[in-house]
């Protein structure tokens, strides 16, 4: 009994962390598209994703599933160290995007074609 | 030999200082600035340099090429085809004739306004620098000549100011007048400095710079909006502005500016302010003043 209960338990907490992938997926991309929070879009359009007017200040953003999901990371915590003349915000380092926030983003980014 | 052309250079120089010394930077800043952006928008071709990011439709369909000199004061609608139709279509009706006609009435009826301003056609001449006082815009000569005639309600972004600004620039348009901004000594061209500095400072917690969307960034759109060049700024203020519902005064644009590069705006009133459209003043000048006008 009380192993079944364990096992009930185990799958509860495994589907659980499936589900948090998805949903990480879905908080980086409402702050892809958030004036308020991310606002990525002011600046991107993004392969595949419907966004409502995105800018054209940084390119269109294609291929990031390729892309190793530390280079994501750094690229969205400061872009300067890649690219020292970026017209693009520093998320991290300026503390507009937490580490967790930044995470979620990753994720959404991870999911571009 | 070597003598001669050392004084010959030097009587050169002399005659530079009194042609205006004060302004040699600035006019130099100015004359780089409008070619940057003529050739910018010169041709289809060049577009992937300057913008790499745009779509091939709206380089192909939606941009007019070859924008030179006085077209700059429309800022993007100058080269957003669809951007200047919607304009165009809305100065059949200007929403802003009302705001004029109270203006006029305003520098009629408001007590010492004529003896400050006896000439109405002045929108082009301010910034100015004041010895002892700084930079004074417009909006701020107004507001402090209504202050010294103990007259209440009078602000530096909108209402009775801007309605003023509107008949005063109005009336500067008729008469052809053109931006016509001046430095004229150590201290003014200091001030100037300082605002161009500003003006290319990263700044807010996004870090941009006015020059990121203004002048790399001209022509380039964030999200739906396309942004106008610095080149012909502050030709067409005051601006009726479709998100404002009314008139607002270059002071309240920049307000809302200092948002979007995520920093607290910095007040109306200020030095900081009145040195950032001083520089900005200066880089119009020669274009003919052209407000007020409309935009998004
Ligand atoms: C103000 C404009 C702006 C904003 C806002 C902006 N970016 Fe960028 N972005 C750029 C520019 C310009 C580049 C190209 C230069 C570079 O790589 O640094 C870029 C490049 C990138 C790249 C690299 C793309 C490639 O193919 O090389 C990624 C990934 C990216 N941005 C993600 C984001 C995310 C995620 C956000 C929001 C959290 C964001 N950007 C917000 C302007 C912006
Ligand atoms: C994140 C991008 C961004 C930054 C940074 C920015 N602006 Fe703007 N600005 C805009 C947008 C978008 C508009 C509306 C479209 C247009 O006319 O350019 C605008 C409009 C303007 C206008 C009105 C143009 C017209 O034709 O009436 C002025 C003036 C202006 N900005 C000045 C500034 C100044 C000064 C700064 C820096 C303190 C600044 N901007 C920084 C995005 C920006």
């Amino acid at each position: 009994m009380k192993k079944i209960f364990k096992i009930a338990a185990l799958a509860v907490m495994a589907s659980g962390i499936v589900y948090a992938g998805s949903d990480l997926v879905k908080e980086g991309e409402k702050i892809f598209k958030t004036k308020k929070i991310g606002n990525c879009l002011a600046c991107h359009a993004a392969n595949g994703v419907k966004l409502d007017g995105p800018g054209s200040l940084g390119p269109k953003l294609q291929g990031l599933s390729a892309w190793p999901e530390k280079a994501l990371y750094d690229k969205v915590y400061d872009p300067y160290t890649t690219n020292p003349i970026s017209a693009m915000p520093a998320f991290g380092k300026n503390g507009v995007l937490d580490d967790h926030q930044i995470k979620a983003v990753v994720a959404f980014l991870k999911t571009i074609k | 030999m070597k003598k001669k052309i050392i004084a010959s250079l030097l009587l050169g120089s002399f005659a530079l200082l009194s042609a205006n010394s004060f302004s040699t930077q600035a006019d130099k800043d100015r004359k780089a600035l409008q070619a940057y952006f003529e050739k910018k928008f010169a041709d289809r071709k060049n577009a992937s340099t300057y913008f790499p990011y745009s779509t091939k439709d709206e380089l192909d369909n939606n941009f007019k090429w070859g924008i030179k000199g006085d077209e700059f004061r429309l800022g993007s609608y100058a080269f957003d085809k669809g951007g200047r139709a919607q304009h165009d279509e809305m100065m059949d009706m200007p929403p802003f004739e009302d705001n004029i006609d109270n203006g006029k009435e305003l520098y009629e009826k408001t007590p010492g306004m004529k003896k400050c301003f006896p000439n109405p056609a002045i929108a082009g001449d301010y910034p100015k620098f004041v010895k002892g006082k700084g930079v004074v815009t417009i909006s701020d000569a107004i507001v402090s000549c209504a202050k010294d005639n103990k007259q209440k309600g009078w602000k530096l972004t909108k209402g009775k100011t801007a309605d003023l600004e509107a008949y005063f620039a109005n009336a500067s348009k008729e008469k052809g007048k053109k931006i016509n901004v001046v430095i004229n000594s150590k201290e003014a061209a200091a001030a100037y400095e300082r605002g161009k500095k500003e003006y290319y400072t990263q700044r807010g917690y996004l870090e941009l710079s006015c020059a990121t969307c203004h002048v790399q960034g001209a022509g380039q759109r964030v999200r739906n909006d396309i942004l106008s060049p610095l080149f012909g700024h502050t030709t067409h203020f005051p601006v009726y502005r479709l998100k404002w519902q009314g008139l607002g005064t270059l002071e309240r644009r920049i307000k809302g500016c200092n948002k979007n590069q995520g920093e607290t705006p910095h007040k109306p009133g200020s030095t900081w302010t009145k040195e950032l459209i001083y520089f900005m003043g200066y880089m119009s000048n020669g274009l003919p003043v052209d407000g007020p006008d409309i935009r998004k």
